[in-house]
């Protein structure tokens, strides 16, 4: 699954330990959401929307294997 | 706040390594075996010094050890404990095989085993009425 996180970050002008303190996470966490590596829960990935004050369709773009 | 409890914590864990490094070193030492329970005693206090100084770290492994960190970390940590119990499960029926083929009884191995199959058992029956 795709996401937005990096690049929204960076409009930011934040660093991954910046977005990690807000959101309540590890820099290491942020840096594995960013590089696809890991998926954020529900709760996270509404985090992120709030703190972007985008809808979670916006942030994440699910690859076609994962809507089946 | 925050502080304290990390530190509070990384104490703990140190505490439990330098509690069964002095109990092992003593256990040892009563058989006779002083050699053996210096080197142990010398390789749990340098254990002990390393949890310490590690866990108080940025990263992945020193949040997870300071039982602190977030879901992510968890995940690991729940992960590499689910790896870790596999192993010793693995361990447990290779060594009670061997055993039973050795003495004819399973003897611990057979204690063990038992114990970790009704441990799943039951964490079975509880975790599938939380999710």
């Amino acid at each position: 699954m795709k996401n937005r996180v990096s690049e929204l970050r960076l409009v930011r002008g934040m660093t991954q330990g910046e977005l990690g303190e807000a959101l309540g996470v590890s820099r290491q966490t942020v840096n594995s959401m960013e590089n696809g590596r890991y998926l954020p829960s529900l709760p996270l990935a509404f985090a992120l929307g709030r703190f972007f004050d985008l809808p979670i369709e916006q942030l994440f773009e699910p690859d076609e294997e994962d809507v089946g | 706040m925050k502080v304290r409890t990390r530190t509070t914590h990384r104490a703990r864990v140190a505490a439990v390594l330098v509690a069964a490094g002095i109990a092992l070193t003593a256990a040892m030492w009563s058989h006779g075996q002083v050699g053996l329970a210096v080197a142990t005693g010398v390789f749990y206090a340098v254990a002990a010094t390393v949890s310490f100084l590690w866990a108080g770290g940025s990263g992945d492994v020193a949040a997870i050890m300071r039982a602190e960190g977030d879901e992510r970390q968890r995940a690991i940590d729940v992960e590499a404990t689910a790896v870790t119990g596999l192993v010793l499960i693995v361990a447990i029926v290779v060594g009670g095989v061997v055993e039973l083929f050795r003495t004819g009884s399973m003897g611990q191995y057979g204690l063990m085993g038992a114990l970790a199959g009704t441990t799943y058992a039951v964490s079975l029956a509880v975790l599938r009425r939380r999710r």
